[in-house]
């Protein structure tokens, strides 16, 4: 294969990964926690893709596509909650849902 | 025949108990006395059946043995409800339900009227057939069940009257105090299934010779222990006079007839470990000759009337361990025979007196009773020359052939001779100072107020209580010619199988030993007639004689301060340090704790959506790792 | 000479893609952030292609960086304001945790990396021109993996039916709505 061995792809999937968790970590706004949780998902289908390019089998790329098809559903409920929040005139913060608390 | 006698012996009274138990309040409390009566003289045909026909056995044949069940059987040891009529035990249940029927027949005049006579009768027969269970036993196990038995029957009587805290006092008292000898007991009886891996009689005195004489003597010292608790020698004597706190019939009964002297009875059925341990034997006979002569000391100063009869029991039975404790065993049953007599009687006198005084007992409130009652002055004062050994009522042939056995027995024989003697001297001096402080001389203020003076019109108790009285009267008087000694011997040829005993005095020591004592008792009867008797002459002082006496020798002050005090400073300690906060605090602590890690728990969950995530990335984390690791 | 275009392509998107990713989780204006993901996922697609992967980058660019970020940027824009919210606060332990936890996974990833496929992941297979193609995919997803696509197609429609329940207003919500417009104009 031209180009970097298959171990850069995973180190750079690894670093987006990680980079994408503190994200959902930290942020305070439930869209940059949605955006973060996109770029986990990311992540994870550069590993997948970069396996099936090692193996030669296209079983990682049917997974990627799959895991693109639910992060697309799951950011269309995510979104629909943030405005359904919004529409109830709810304050955007992660930190202010804390009805579970006890 | 003679066997289901004896069974029907030794049940008949617990039938008796468990009846009126269970009948309760359905019967009427007359009913009750008259049913526990009717169960121990039912108990007393039954061992005159197996005595009759005892008798017309061969020594050989004298010896049976029954097996109802096996009690405990394990690869070691098997123990069987296993009864033994042999002459020693005949002689035992015929005392124990014979005087044992005619004290519970007086007890129905005596509890008339107490609210819980059911109780008491109940508890009466029950007692009865504990010690008959003690006397039947054919092994060591089960003596120790009616051992244990008539501890219990003597703790539940001694606190009949419960709400007397008195009386509660006593009972735990004479329960602990016996509670020790039980415990030298059952070590004395762990050595011997040790050593000879049985309990039954034949095999251990068989096999006992074979054992170390250190572990002999320790077993003998075991059974002393036991013997010496429950006949109140010194030193486990103090529960004695407390226990007179119970009713007067159980006094006679308990603590003068039968019960004390079972310690008597265990060291005549166990003669072949002792005579195996002669230091412990001969330890025994001292500690009796202690006892005799302390006992007899202490009862000069008693103002209870009971006390001094108590005391007396006390010392009489000190006679007997001197001598079981020579090995003359035949003269130590004889005089526990006659003792059983003259000391019920006595008790039953008494109650006479406490029971028409309604319920004095100090003897310095008495006084010229002897015209009130006339009949029963006659009955104590029969009772006291009994007791003091005037020929030719019962207690001179029994005491006099201990003190001939005791001079036949060589130095140390002698020296309890010297003993008993001052024994006889001091016996003659407290018993006749009773005599004449009760009976004699003016009517006290008391007496007066009851009957100015003259004898009661309806009697001096109902024929439930007179009866008896009169019966023991004749036994106390005839009761020792069973045994002229040199000359008729029968009772002791009857014990001879079973009990040889290991001296035995000649016709000139019987004879001097009887002068002996006879003349010191009149000495006795004589200084107690100057100071006591008609013209009462004052007492020299001796304070400080007097004030050790009346303390009882401080016995009881040295116990509390040795015993009692410590262990209830340790007990008060222990519930300070482990039980509060260990045993109770654990209860508490647990369901603190319970609520404490409930709480802590319910930290995690702080609604925080983030602490979540968190979490769930950390629990990835660790995932990996064990993936890897698991790879 | 072809080797160091690959590299230098693959350096490039590599370094955009991370860059992108740090900004998306820096910016305080969610505008920039979803801009910043746009960037993210072009550079993804550069990714995937040189990993012979021709659908799936074709995929990403129409459906995440087409579809996906448009509507991300239409309901930012819906929220306006109330949209943006400072990261940061709460207690200190999550920031402190958050660091930690990620940290922990990057090394155990690139420790699982480098111990255990450090010989296998050199051995490429080779691959003809058609893999990747859509005609693989087509067939792979009407033959092999039919379940997954099947229940692919379910969950989109779930969530299809989701969106638009949580985008419906109640009777009564809708009066409130029109009693506050009322009051504000």
């Amino acid at each position: 294969m031209d180009g970097p061995d298959l171990a850069w792809y995973l180190i750079v999937s690894a670093i987006l990964f990680s980079i994408g968790t503190l994200g959902v970590l930290v942020r305070r706004s439930p869209l940059i926690v949605l955006l973060s949780l996109e770029i986990m998902l990311n992540a994870a289908n550069l590993a997948l893709i970069s396996f099936a390019r090692l193996h030669g089998g296209h079983d990682g790329q049917i997974f990627a596509l799959t895991v693109m098809a639910v992060a697309a559903s799951e950011v269309v409920v995510g979104l629909g909650l943030i405005v359904a929040m919004s529409r109830r005139r709810l304050t955007l913060d992660v930190d202010s849902f804390r009805l579970l608390r006890g | 025949m003679a066997i289901q006698a004896a069974w029907i012996c030794l049940f008949a009274p617990l039938a008796g108990a468990f009846a009126i138990t269970v009948m309760g309040e359905s019967i009427t409390r007359r009913t009750a006395a008259w049913l526990s009566t009717v169960s121990v003289f039912v108990a007393f045909a039954g061992a005159v059946v197996a005595f009759v026909e005892l008798l017309g056995k061969s020594a050989e044949e004298r010896e049976q043995l029954s097996t109802a069940w096996t009690w405990l059987s394990t690869t070691n040891l098997e123990i069987g409800m296993t009864l033994l009529v042999d002459p020693l035990s005949v002689t035992m249940m015929l005392i124990v339900s014979g005087v044992g029927g005619l004290i519970v027949l007086y007890s129905i005049g005596y509890m008339d009227g107490d609210p819980e006579e059911r109780r008491y009768f109940a508890y009466m027969s029950f007692f009865v057939f504990a010690m008959l269970l003690l006397v039947q036993a054919g092994n060591f196990l089960l003596l120790l069940a009616g051992w244990g038995l008539v501890g219990l029957a003597s703790y539940l009587l001694i606190g009949f009257w419960h709400e007397r805290k008195e009386a509660v006092d006593a009972a735990k008292k004479a329960f602990i105090m016996n509670a020790f000898g039980d415990a030298t007991m059952a070590l004395a009886f762990f050595v011997l299934i040790w050593q000879t891996g049985s309990l039954e009689f034949g095999d251990v005195f068989a096999r006992a010779e074979g054992m170390s004489s250190t572990l002999l003597n320790l077993v003998a010292l075991g059974l002393l222990g036991g013997a010496v608790a429950k006949s109140a020698q010194i030193p486990l004597h103090t529960w004695l006079p407390d226990a007179m706190e119970g009713p007067t019939p159980v006094s006679a009964l308990i603590h003068a007839a039968t019960m004390v002297t079972a310690g008597v009875y265990l060291i005549v059925r166990a003669h072949p470990l002792f005579e195996l341990a002669p230091t412990i034997q001969d330890l025994a006979a001292g500690l009796g000759a202690i006892t005799l002569v302390v006992a007899g000391l202490i009862a000069l100063v008693q103002t209870d009337i009971k006390r001094v009869i108590a005391y007396s029991t006390m010392s009489q039975i000190g006679y007997m361990f001197v001598g079981v404790g020579l090995g003359a065993y035949a003269n130590g049953m004889f005089h526990l025979m006659t003792h059983a007599f003259f000391k019920a009687l006595l008790f039953m006198a008494a109650g006479l007196v406490i029971h028409h005084l309604a319920g004095e007992q100090d003897i310095r409130q008495m006084g010229g009773l002897r015209r009130v009652m006339p009949k029963t002055a006659i009955a104590f004062l029969v009772g006291s020359l009994a007791l003091v050994g005037i020929p030719p009522l019962s207690g001179f042939f029994s005491k006099d052939s201990i003190l001939a056995s005791a001079l036949a027995s060589g130095g140390y024989g002698q020296l309890l001779f010297a003993a008993g003697a001052a024994g006889a001297l001091l016996t003659g001096l407290y018993t006749f100072r009773l005599f004449f402080t009760v009976f004699l001389g003016q009517p006290s203020q008391l007496v007066l107020d009851r009957d100015h003076g003259e004898p009661h019109h309806r009697g001096e108790g109902p024929w439930t209580m007179t009866v008896p009285v009169a019966v023991l009267t004749v036994l106390a008087v005839v009761g020792g010619w069973l045994q002229i000694p040199d000359v008729w011997h029968p009772f002791g040829d009857w014990l001879h199988d079973v009990a040889e005993p290991l001296v035995e005095p000649s016709v000139a020591q019987d004879l001097l030993a009887s002068a002996l004592a006879v003349g010191v008792a009149l000495i006795g009867i004589g200084i107690a007639w100057v100071f006591y008797g008609a013209r009462r002459r004052d007492l020299p002082r001796a304070a400080a004689l007097r004030d050790i006496l009346e303390h009882k020798l401080y016995v009881d002050e040295l116990y509390d301060a040795v015993f009692y005090r410590p262990a209830v400073w340790m007990a008060g300690m222990w519930r300070r340090t482990i039980e509060e906060p260990l045993i109770g605090g654990s209860i508490a602590g647990v369901s603190l704790g319970a609520r404490r890690a409930g709480s802590a728990l319910g930290e995690t969950q702080t609604g925080y959506l983030r602490s979540y995530a968190l979490a769930i990335a950390g629990a990835a984390a660790v995932l990996v790792v064990v993936f890897l690791a698991v790879q | 000479m072809g080797n160091f275009l690959v590299w230098v392509v693959w350096v490039g998107a590599a370094f955009a893609c991370l860059g992108s990713g740090v900004a998306v989780i820096s910016f305080t204006n969610p505008f920039y952030s979803a801009l910043a993901l746009i960037g993210n996922l072009g550079s993804l697609a550069v990714l995937y292609l040189l990993a012979s992967a021709e659908f799936l980058a074709a995929a990403q660019v129409l459906v995440y960086a087409g579809a996906v970020m448009v509507m991300f940027l239409f309901v930012i824009a819906y929220l306006g304001d109330s949209a943006g919210v400072p990261f940061g606060g709460g207690p200190s332990w999550v920031a402190v945790g958050a660091i930690v936890a990620s940290a922990a996974i990057l090394v155990e990833v690139v420790v699982a990396i480098g111990l255990k496929a450090g010989g296998a992941l050199s051995n490429e297979a080779d691959v003809g021109a058609a893999f990747g193609s859509p005609g693989e995919f087509g067939r792979l997803f009407l033959t092999d993996h039919l379940l997954a696509f099947e229940i692919t197609s379910i969950v989109l429609l779930v969530a299809a039916i989701g969106g638009v329940i949580l985008g419906t207003q109640t009777r009564s919500e809708r009066e409130l709505d029109a009693q506050e417009a009322h009051g504000r104009a």
